[in-house]
């Protein structure tokens, strides 16, 4: 009565028992889990943010207004009062508590042959810790103006590139 | 032999039990309409923010209930080329809640697959502009926030400094205010700093009316403005000439303007005519402006006509409602933020 | 033995069947958690802003073009250097002469801008 001859059905069944318990194993263990961060929407969202802050400073007023107000800032080099006003913009909401958003300005201008940097505004103590900074950047034409430094006297084009992050 | 076929057969079911209990934990952690709010946020500010809306001209906001069903898309901006800069007027029609219902925002502003729930917001810097449509915010939902600058209509205002300029002893006690559609609409000034009283109300102010009056006679506080009237030139023509506007002058209707004497609301040609004694508004709204059918060459006259005999005032002369600073006051972008939450 | 047992081989088919229709349900998963992320990621790629900034500039360019002391070549070169080093992309433009459209003497202005992902040309009067 007791023979061999069924042992295939076993062995079959222990055969495709073990493939889709592999398989459901290699399935399960390869799913990521995506975090907020990792689809770039944040980055997306203040990104949108920084260039419209930018745009909208370098829009003037009415029709009147002769001077540029980001060359202004620059020739001027009055970091702290295009921080003021940047930061001001970025954090303003419709209703409840302001923003938290942090910034850091550099100045890129070319001198002769070479593409150099300048910093505009330095980072603050939320430099560390934060969340992943973007950059949005700004033409800015500079004119004839002697004695400025670094950028010199010559009227030329700078590129404004400011660092948003949220602390 | 069957016992053996069952043996392996249990084996099987049971491995196969074990692995669909484990299918769920794949799909644990997905939402599958929660994955694009933050998307259909931003399109919809795109919008709202970077469009002048559908149809442009005739002007979207200006259709009344009947004709609600031509809007095809509800824009904000000025105009293509003036992303980020919003139109009062489009703005306040947005944010009428008895206008439009929360279905025309949703298929003419947010164009959503699913139904979402949204709600739009947006405070300007001074807080003159505070709007919010649409439901309370839940704990989670797509988000954007888009920075604006709104631009508002222009106002004349002839105070007593234009007093030498338009008075005359001999007056026919007839003021002008000349709006030349020409110089308006000029094409070398961009859309954020036009003046556009097709899209825009025209307002005029007249205060320190005294200034105005006929100083000979001391007794003499007030004068009696008869009629207020429309009238149109069309340049290109051979012989240009002046016509009346036909218009409801008799009718006060608050969508088609407003006139204020001395602070009271009066319908254009009131009966009798009012006394003025200390200012004259005048808003006239786009909608009244589109039916005069005015052309980009058209010269709009209004003409606010005294009558008194003897005359009690010395009020005259034309008036250009144009880019001079002093006549017409245009006041600054004013910086705003737009919110849109979806969910 | 002489002839193959093939009796239990449906049981294996059946197992090679579920782990198949396992595999394909990953895949599908494994592809709808990406939906959110491309969709911002498109947003960020496309460069909406850096191409409306350069046409500010330009027209900014346009409207110095003539005065004293501007050195248009030196001006043209800090737009292409900068946007070549910082920005990652090629831009080109040229400025013609004032022609009459429409009643307004006009430049037509040409624009060229390439981050390798995106190009934009555009002929523009100003």
């Amino acid at each position: 009565m007791v023979n061999d001859r069924g042992q295939l059905y076993t062995m079959e069944g222990v055969a495709a028992g073990v493939i889709m318990l592999l398989t459901a194993y290699i399935v399960i263990s390869t799913t990521s889990v995506y975090t907020a961060g990792d689809t770039h929407i944040p980055d997306m969202q203040l990104e949108q943010l920084g260039s419209d802050v930018l745009a909208m400073m370098d829009t003037p007023d009415n029709r009147e207004e002769e001077e540029n107000r980001l060359a202004r800032f620059i020739d001027e080099h009055e970091g702290t009062e295009f921080k003021t006003m940047f930061l001001g913009y970025c954090n303003a909401k419709t209703s409840g508590a302001t923003d938290n958003l942090h910034m850091s300005a550099n100045v890129t201008y070319r001198d002769g042959n070479l593409i150099k940097e300048h910093q505009f505004i330095a980072p603050d103590y939320t430099w560390t810790e934060r969340e992943s900074a973007v950059r949005v950047t700004r033409w800015v034409q500079l004119d004839l103006k002697a004695g400025r430094s670094p950028y010199g006297a010559r009227p030329q084009a700078v590129l404004l590139e400011v660092l948003l992050w949220r602390a | 032999m069957s016992l053996d076929f069952l043996a392996g057969f249990t084996i099987f079911m049971l491995a196969l039990i074990m692995v669909v209990s484990m299918v769920p934990g794949l799909l644990a952690g997905l939402e599958s309409s929660g994955i694009d709010y933050d998307a259909v946020a931003y399109r919809t500010g795109v919008i709202l923010v970077e469009d002048p809306g559908w149809p442009v001209y005739p002007p979207w906001e200006m259709n009344d209930e009947n004709h609600k069903d031509e809007i095809e898309r509800m824009g904000l901006a000025v105009s293509k080329e003036t992303p980020n800069i919003l139109l009062s007027t489009k703005v306040d029609a947005f944010f009428n809640d008895s206008f439009f219902t929360p279905d025309d925002y949703r298929n003419l502003a947010i164009f959503g697959d699913i139904p979402y729930s949204y709600n739009i917001s947006l405070r300007s810097e001074d807080g003159s502009y505070n709007y919010r449509t649409g439901n309370p915010l839940p704990p989670g939902y797509g988000y954007i926030r888009r920075v604006v600058k709104i631009k508002e209509p222009g106002v004349a205002v002839i105070n007593d400094s234009f007093a030498s300029d338009y008075t005359a002893p001999s007056s026919d006690q007839e003021f002008t205010v000349r709006l030349d559609f020409g110089q308006l609409l000029d094409p070398s000034i961009g859309p954020a700093y036009r003046i556009d009283p097709r899209t825009e109300p025209v307002s005029v102010t007249i205060t320190d009316f005294n200034a105005y009056l006929n100083t000979t006679d001391h007794l003499v506080d007030n004068a009696t403005l008869r009629t207020v009237t429309f009238w149109k030139m069309d340049p290109t023509r051979p012989i240009p000439q002046f016509t009346r506007i036909p218009f409801a002058y008799d009718t006060t209707n608050s969508e088609l303007y407003t006139l204020t004497i001395d602070g009271n609301p009066h319908s254009l040609r009131p009966d009798g005519g009012v006394e003025v004694s200390e200012n004259i508004s005048l808003v006239l709204k786009p909608a009244a402006t589109s039916f005069f059918t005015l052309d980009q060459n058209s010269i709009l006259e209004i003409r606010f006509g005294f009558d008194d005999t003897p005359s009690r005032t010395n009020i005259t002369g034309i008036h250009h409602y144009d880019y001079n600073a002093t006549n017409v006051t245009i006041p600054d972008l004013q910086p705003a933020v737009l919110e849109v939450a979806i969910w | 033995m002489a002839r193959i047992n093939e009796d239990g081989q449906w049981i294996v088919l059946m197992g090679l069947l579920t782990a198949l229709a396992l595999f394909f349900l990953a895949l599908i998963i494994n592809q709808s958690a990406l939906v959110g992320q491309t969709t911002a990621e498109g947003v960020l790629e496309f460069p909406k802003n850096d191409i409306r900034d350069l046409r500010s500039e330009i027209f900014d360019y346009v409207d110095r073009l003539g005065t004293l002391n501007f050195d248009s070549d030196a001006v043209r070169e800090d737009i292409t250097r900068i946007s070549l080093e910082r920005k990652n992309a090629v831009v080109g433009f040229t400025v013609g002469d004032p022609q009459d459209v429409s009643g307004r003497m006009l430049r037509p202005i040409t624009i060229h801008y390439n981050n390798g992902v995106t190009e934009y040309d555009e002929t523009v009067y100003y």
